[in-house]
């Protein structure tokens, strides 16, 4: 069981993904993470996959919206969003085949309950064998939680996801943490997905799936192509 | 005594929590585990009661909304339903509560307000923390442990039931070994069966310091709306051609469908059970001999069998039993359903008996599948069966 980015110059490079890989994706504000966090579960969408988001920061629909507005004509039956912010602003949705509601960021209990639901949903019920986790991000829960906690809650859904051959994309905001936290969290990680400034631009490159690091790319977002360049 | 709202849990606990005492719904991470807290506090303040939510980590404005998920409406309940707002204070919000955390990474600002609503009740009532691993998360392990000791204390002193919500993420050892074992007088362990994910989930009482432990694990479902149903993954129907297994089927369940031809069963007949608390997928045979090898492959793993007779046709008993051995059922619980027993010429159930040369407490339940009469006698009874057995 293997998967690919999508991001071709990259996956060239990188090779297959096993299954069960728990992969950092960090950049600064801005650069598109949430387009590529979104780009990375079309990819397995288009390729039988499904695909589990937990959205810290806009509220499900959006994400879903995301998809829709790029007339992707992928399952929808094939996505799971775990959605921890509608409830934080006071409206009581219910939860609906795509989206399940978490309580909120703090609500480590209820993301992993959710996040468990639809692998068991996609593995058993539909039998989904390759499944994309993106929880994008990491850097709202830590606004609410401390490392540890956040530690405690990846080291047992990083866990889950190798147990699965799954593949874990976990988004992190550059300049929000200190080095401590980036450094432990990186331990239960199998690569990373940099992402940084240059010029007027961004540039990107994978490490940890190969002996040396991928060059850096700059990229371009066009709907749901990553187009890098260099 | 405080029932848990979960039938078969206050069975296993021997009729409920009495009052004083403390239980921790103690969670595998990724398993539901809130609900059973819900349930809880549902249960106490729709007898009468009151029930005191202690929330961590959702917005008070909610609570109410997730208990109505569940088809539970605590907002009738008015004053009886509290809720302390431990949930506010932490993203910066203001709350309409009238109990509210200052300071909810304080375990002594908790404290505090846990004291305090409990000072103010007039009553005996259920006070439930949502998510003490939230807490323990905010407050750090050894204040949250010390905290937990003072407030079952005063629980005591006010003969309050006190009920946690817990989730074991990987804490230290020593943390895990206290929540799960002297901390609280009763420990409800809320698990998974994994296989690559986890596809099903059980709890089972580990301990209880007021009677001794039955020691079984009870498979559940979490239903919307229901809450914690006991699950029965399969429950067989069997019995010869014609015997009525496709209408007690359908008669049995709240959804069901059939693999028919002209009438007859040539597959299997599928029903969904949502009874009293159990929630149950039942699965019917054919009855003719040439689909005998169906039967055996519809029977693996079945966790009990009812056995559906034609009370007035004495010429298919001889096909029953040996159905019965199709099934391998040996050892499993059984339930003998007398069906037509509206027609003329049927046998009772003691003339059933006798006749199959059954054991004397053999259960043999005298049913009419077409009117619903007794389907779901024969039901509790083999639900009860397999609760005996403990097979689950």
């Amino acid at each position: 069981m293997t998967y690919n980015l999508g991001i071709s110059k990259i996956d060239e490079l990188i090779g297959d993904i096993k299954g069960g890989t728990n992969i950092m994706m960090i950049g600064p504000p801005m650069s598109g993470k949430d387009d590529i966090t979104n780009i990375i579960a079309y990819h397995g969408l288009i390729n039988k996959n499904a695909a589990v988001i937990v959205s810290t920061r806009e509220p499900g629909n959006n994400v879903l919206d995301w998809f829709e507005s790029r007339d992707l004509s992928i399952p929808s039956e094939h996505i799971g969003i775990v959605d921890c912010v509608t409830r934080t602003l006071g409206f009581g949705a219910p939860d609906t085949e795509n989206i399940k509601m978490a309580s909120s960021p703090v609500d480590l209990t209820g993301i992993g309950v959710k996040i468990s639901q639809f692998f068991e949903r996609f593995w058993m019920e539909m039998q989904l064998k390759e499944t994309r986790l993106c929880i994008n991000s990491l850097s709202t829960i830590l606004m609410y939680s401390n490392l540890q906690t956040v530690f405690r809650f990846l080291h047992v859904f990083t866990g889950r996801v190798k147990a699965a051959n799954a593949l874990g994309v976990y988004v992190i905001e550059d300049g929000m943490h200190d080095d401590k936290t980036i450094v432990t969290l990186k331990q239960l990680f199998d690569g990373m997905i940099e992402i940084r400034e240059k010029d007027d631009g961004y540039q990107m490159r994978a490490t940890g799936f190969a002996s040396k690091p991928t060059p850096w790319f700059d990229y371009e977002i066009d709907g749901v192509n990553i187009i890098l360049r260099g | 005594m405080m029932k848990t709202g979960i039938p078969a849990l206050d069975d296993h606990l021997h009729g409920g929590i009495p009052r004083g005492k403390s239980l921790v719904y103690y969670a595998y991470p990724g398993v539901e585990c809130n609900v059973f807290g819900m349930q809880t506090m549902y249960r106490a303040v729709s007898e009468g009661g009151r029930g005191i939510y202690v929330t961590s980590s959702t917005d008070p404005r909610m609570i109410r909304d997730q208990f109505a998920e569940f088809g539970w409406d605590a907002a009738k309940y008015g004053d009886r339903f509290v809720i302390v707002d431990g949930f506010s204070g932490l993203v910066g919000a203001n709350s309409s509560e009238q109990y509210v955390v200052s300071t909810p990474d304080d375990a002594d600002s908790l404290t505090q307000a846990i004291k305090q609503v409990m000072e103010d009740m007039d009553e005996p009532s259920v006070i439930v923390f949502e998510s003490l691993s939230t807490i323990m998360d905010l407050c750090g392990e050894s204040a949250t442990l010390d905290a937990i000791e003072e407030w079952n204390q005063y629980a005591m002193l006010y003969d309050h039931v006190i009920v946690y919500n817990f989730t074991a993420w990987p804490y230290s050892e020593d943390t895990l070994a206290h929540v799960k074992g002297d901390i609280c007088n009763s420990v409800v362990l809320i698990g998974g069966i994994v296989e690559k994910v986890i596809f099903s989930q059980y709890f089972g009482v580990k301990k209880t310091d007021w009677d001794e432990v039955t020691k079984k694990c009870t498979l559940y479902k979490v239903l919307k709306p229901g809450g914690v149903r006991v699950y029965l993954p399969k429950i067989l129907v069997t019995g010869p051609f014609d015997a009525g297994k496709s209408t007690f089927v359908h008669a049995l369940s709240t959804r069901s469908v059939s693999v028919d031809r002209l009438g007859t069963t040539v597959a299997l007949d599928y029903g969904h059970v949502d009874h009293k608390g159990f929630t149950a997928d039942i699965f019917g045979t054919p009855g003719q001999e040439r689909f005998d090898p169906i039967v055996k492959l519809l029977s693996g793993e079945a966790m009990g069998i009812f056995l559906i007779l034609d009370s007035t046709n004495t010429g298919d008993f001889v096909r029953a039993k040996r159905m019965l051995e199709i099934t391998e059922s040996m050892g499993l619980p059984v339930v003998i359903v007398a069906n037509k027993q509206d027609l003329e010429g049927a046998l009772t159930p003691e003339e059933i008996r006798r006749e199959l040369d059954m054991a004397h407490d053999a259960p043999i339940i005298p049913v009419v599948a077409t009117s619903r009469e007794g389907v779901f006698e024969a039901f509790d009874v083999l639900v009860d069966r397999v609760m005996e057995a403990g097979s689950i």
